[in-house]
């Protein structure tokens, strides 16, 4: 995870859009796969630091909470239905969105694309 | 490069609607039975588009839709900027048949999508007698939202960009990219407030349950389609939605969303030519 976590770093970094839509959020996101932690600090849009956690110490703004296989679904090209949106996680019953949920809907664009950036790798 | 102009054709007509006047925006294609058709919350006529300009659906059917009050091209009535929006039942009934009655339409196939869907049902319950069938797209019975609709009016966000980023979880993989985007273009221009307005609507009133069994499908049938990729009206709500009304009949599409029409138009439109297979002409309802 921690390796998919760097090639979408290097993704956003390369993507000029997500980088304007991103430009207001500085935030650390909370993304919990299974038992495994990972901190997503971004800054103005830049994923600054990927931290594994797990971490008591690092206060976060909103988390999305799933499990591997789920996300590996999610990042096929053409997901199955609830599979293809962070909502669909929801709604599916797996996955879950905690803490600010405002600051995430704000963003939500934003962090939906960048959720997305493997789905272009999964599809060549 | 060729130009094209389209055959749909926009005007305005004023009707009044509680005793208020309302400048509607309306365009339409085509010629033979009348389908008058609803968008989606917070969007507008231009969801119909691709319907309005296919030629195999337009030969025989004349199809009207009409941007709802404070949409798009239909202005806000005289003293909006004071006023809260907040669409009701009672208040969509009685456009939609002041649209009837001012275009002088006789006994139209409804087709509604989303929040139109669920009016185009409340009135095949209450007004079945004005219509000749019914196509309820993404249409439910009711359910409540999984989303708080303040989100979507509030003075430190952009309520459109925000709607537009939520619906997109209601929109199909398998759509075309550039109609994906055209779809939400729409909702990323819907005017301050409208957006949560017809939500209260969509996601607050339930009175539609208990009338589902007024439903005569034997003098206007009703024909429901429902998306796999809808988050919003599942094929489950669909399915329950259809089984409480006598004679109705489903379609599910394995690869749409909640906006077929719009954000797949060749995935949809089999569906649609099959929905209005089965609604009769005015001729043949009439004798």
């Amino acid at each position: 995870m921690l390796d998919r976590l760097t090639t979408m770093k290097k993704r956003l970094d390369d993507t000029p859009h997500l980088l304007r839509l991103g430009r207001l959020f500085s935030e650390t996101v909370l993304l919990k796969v299974g038992e495994d932690e990972y901190y997503l600090t971004f800054d103005k849009g830049a994923l600054a630091g990927i931290q594994p956690g797990p971490s008591r110490k690092t206060p976060w703004r909103f988390a999305l909470i799933t499990d591997a296989e789920a996300l590996e679904k999610f990042w096929q090209p053409r997901p199955e239905p609830g599979f293809h949106d962070i909502f669909g996680l929801v709604k599916i019953a797996r996955g879950r969105i905690e803490g600010d949920i405002l600051a995430l809907v704000k963003n939500l664009r934003f962090f939906k694309e960048f959720m997305a950036l493997p789905r272009e790798e999964m599809a060549k | 490069m060729t130009s094209r102009i389209e055959p749909i054709a926009g005007r305005y007509v004023t009707v009044t609607l509680s005793g208020v006047p309302h400048r509607i925006y309306f365009e339409e294609a085509g010629q033979g039975r009348p389908v008058l058709c609803l968008h989606t919350a917070g969007a507008d006529t231009r969801q119909w588009r691709h319907l309005m300009n296919d030629p195999q659906v337009t030969a025989s059917n004349r199809l009207i839709a009409f941007d709802m009050p404070w949409h798009c091209k239909s202005l806000p009535p005289e003293g909006f900027q004071t006023q809260e929006y907040m669409l009701t039942t009672e208040a969509y009934i009685e456009t939609v048949l002041a649209m009837v009655d001012a275009l002088g339409l006789d006994r139209p196939v409804l087709a509604g999508c989303s929040m139109g869907g669920r009016i185009a049902l409340q009135l095949a319950a209450l007004h079945g007698d004005r219509f000749s069938g019914f196509i309820a797209i993404e249409a439910s019975d009711f359910q409540s939202a999984w989303y708080d609709i303040d989100w979507f009016h509030r003075p430190d966000a952009h309520g459109g960009e925000m709607g537009a980023a939520l619906v997109s979880a209601n929109i199909s993989p398998h759509a075309p990219e550039a109609e994906r985007w055209n779809t939400l273009w729409m909702f990323m221009q819907s005017g301050p407030g409208v957006f949560r307005g017809d939500l209260s609507f969509y996601t607050r009133d339930e009175s539609l349950i208990g009338r589902l069994g007024r439903i005569d499908t034997a003098r206007t049938p009703v024909h429901l389609i429902v998306g796999a990729y809808d988050l919003t009206c599942t094929p489950e709500d669909a399915r329950r939605t259809a089984a409480a009304i006598p004679g109705a009949t489903l379609a599910v599409m394995d690869e749409l969303g909640h906006f077929p029409m719009s954000e797949h138009p060749d995935g949809f439109r089999p569906f649609f030519i099959e929905a209005l297979g089965k609604m009769p002409l005015v001729s043949a309802a009439a004798a």
